[in-house]
């Protein structure tokens, strides 16, 4: 089972593509499905991305992350359909109407919402952290500080989970109840239990720049880097096609 | 390699030295073993030796420490560390990237080994731990003991003049623990490399260790070969430290007159020394017997 983040290995074109283009594909059609509000292109702005999700085996992982976008985008599109009264009134409300419009509007914001994050969330599924923070360290410019800060937070997120998960089983071995009463009450037993969380955390975290450091951390540079990160065809030929796509979504709107 | 002098060190946030008046000398190629009970002040040594003492933990610090004949207090931590190598006692916290390839690369990388020499480093130090075979494991589904190993190989692959070590086999089972000893000792005799290890595993560590080092109470009780060390099992026990069973029963026998010949260092030892003892008797007869079964 893996992670939140984790890399899955594979052999596939996106798992061979350089990090950067993979990155700057999903930045790009990222914020290329915040240019258009044409549904029927989001839409299948939504099914390129599940293409891709299939082209490397992530569906799975796909759907994990569909759902979770799904549950966070229904808030938003509550919003818009209380909010914009648009169209043909459907339902009469005190402050408007819940038109057709708001309605539309509800259902390309989740799509838009669920397009852009597909291609965000597979770049971190098909290559490896290590590989996305040094290309980008070598490429890209970006100062080695900040991609260990990024690579290290979602190193440790495992790390701090499993701790967590400890800190409950000693809690339950000792009678505390997690399995009762819901969620809330969940939470409620669970907050305490930050205290030790973080205690550990900031020693693990101490023990792990310590770490760092004696393996020469302050002497990485831009060059340190041994694997090379050259583009290949079907790299430059992404990025044409993302930016084609930006093209298409402004002229469509 | 490592000289140790009048040092005592009392961390920032307690009242009383947690070590005192060290004098330690460890001789280029040697093995060492530092053991004692818990919290008597052997990782406290160890972070003196490879300067995460004074550079990362702040402290009263007096008396010297030098390695290489650089003083640690001068130098540093970055330069210190490419002449010490450091296996952590928390593997989980040592390890920065995701799979063991990137793991072994990333020391390298950062002390700027040549690329050209960069993949035989990787190769060599895989090689010399065993476990060449995971060089593109995903670091999260290896179990502890193939961690362990990483996290030397790691360090290994950086060739540093001084390896050390804190409770490399904590998390082993024994025929790991041994496993790694040996390949740690057949390491440090082809490259000539000084090994300084905190092991609790008494038995273990005097196998392989040329020097013994107990610490007590912040303070240094013995620093001797281990045969001379183990001459002590009494004053070891009062202290915390528990001999292999076979070195205090010889020394017992020793201690009675019955037997006057070098303290056994493990049951092998002991038992030739038994059958000398015994001679021509049956019961000698039949450990010989066992022994050439064995």
């Amino acid at each position: 089972m893996n992670g939140f983040l984790e890399y899955v290995p594979g052999t596939s074109l996106l798992h061979r593509m350089n990090p950067v283009a993979k990155l700057l594909f999903a930045v790009i059609f990222a914020i290329m499905c915040f240019c258009t509000s044409n549904l029927v292109f989001l839409g299948a702005m939504l099914v390129l991305g599940l293409v891709m999700a299939a082209s490397c085996g992530m569906m799975r992982q796909t759907f994990g992350l569909m759902k979770a976008v799904f549950v966070f985008s229904l808030i938003l599109a509550l919003l818009l359909i209380l909010t914009s009264s648009s169209g043909e009134p459907l339902v009469d409300l005190p402050w408007g109407y819940i038109g057709t419009g708001s309605i539309l509007a509800a259902v390309t914001t989740s799509v838009r919402l669920e397009a852009a994050a597909i291609p965000l969330f597979l770049t971190f599924y098909v290559t490896k952290m290590s590989d996305l923070s040094n290309s980008v360290v070598k490429v890209l410019h970006v100062p080695y500080k900040y991609a260990f800060t990024f690579t290290s937070t979602v190193h440790f997120i495992p790390v701090f989970m499993n701790d967590m998960k400890g800190i409950m089983e000693a809690q339950t071995a000792r009678g505390v109840e997690f399995d009762q009463g819901g969620f809330v009450n969940k939470v409620r037993l669970m907050v305490p239990l930050c205290v030790p969380l973080l205690v550990s955390s900031v020693r693990k975290t101490n023990s792990a720049a310590i770490a760092a450091e004696v393996r020469g951390f302050n002497l990485r540079t831009r060059e340190s880097g041994y694997k090379q990160y050259p583009f290949a065809a079907y790299d430059i030929a992404a990025l044409v096609l993302v930016i084609a796509l930006v093209v298409v979504a402004v002229i469509l709107h | 390699m490592i000289e140790i002098r009048n040092f005592t060190f009392t961390y920032r946030e307690s009242d009383a030295p947690v070590v005192r008046d060290i004098n330690l000398s460890i001789p280029a190629g040697s093995f060492v073993g530092i053991t004692g009970a818990a919290g008597s002040g052997k990782s406290t040594l160890t972070y003196a030796m490879n300067g995460i003492i004074p550079h990362c933990y702040p402290g009263d610090f007096f008396g010297s420490v030098t390695v290489d004949g650089l003083d640690t207090c001068e130098t540093s931590l970055t330069d210190i560390s490419q002449i010490v190598g450091s296996v952590c006692q928390d593997i989980d916290s040592q390890i920065v990237t995701s799979i063991v390839e990137d793991e072994m690369l990333y020391g390298l990388e950062n002390f700027g080994v040549p690329h050209n020499e960069i993949e035989k480093r990787v190769e060599e130090a895989l090689e010399d731990m065993g476990i060449s075979d995971l060089r593109d494991r995903v670091i999260a589904s290896l179990s502890g003991g193939q961690k362990q190993k990483v996290a030397i190989a790691s360090i290994l692959a950086l060739k540093p003049k001084v390896l050390m070590l804190d409770e490399p086999t904590a998390e082993l089972d024994p025929a790991s623990s041994l496993q790694v000893f040996q390949l740690l000792a057949r390491y440090a005799r082809e490259h000539g490399t000084t090994v300084v290890v905190v092991e609790q595993k008494i038995a273990l560590v005097s196998e392989f260790a040329d020097m013994l080092v107990i610490v007590d109470k912040g303070t240094i009780r013995f620093a001797d070969t281990p045969a001379n060390v183990l001459a002590h099992s009494e004053e070891l026990l009062e202290i915390g430290v528990n001999c292999p069973r076979a070195t205090t029963l010889m020394n017992r026998l020793a201690a009675d007159g019955v037997y006057n010949g070098p303290v056994c260092r493990n049951v092998e030892e002991a038992c030739y020394a038994l059958m000398g003892i015994l001679g021509g008797n049956p019961v000698g007869r039949a450990l010989a017997e066992s022994e050439a079964i064995a």
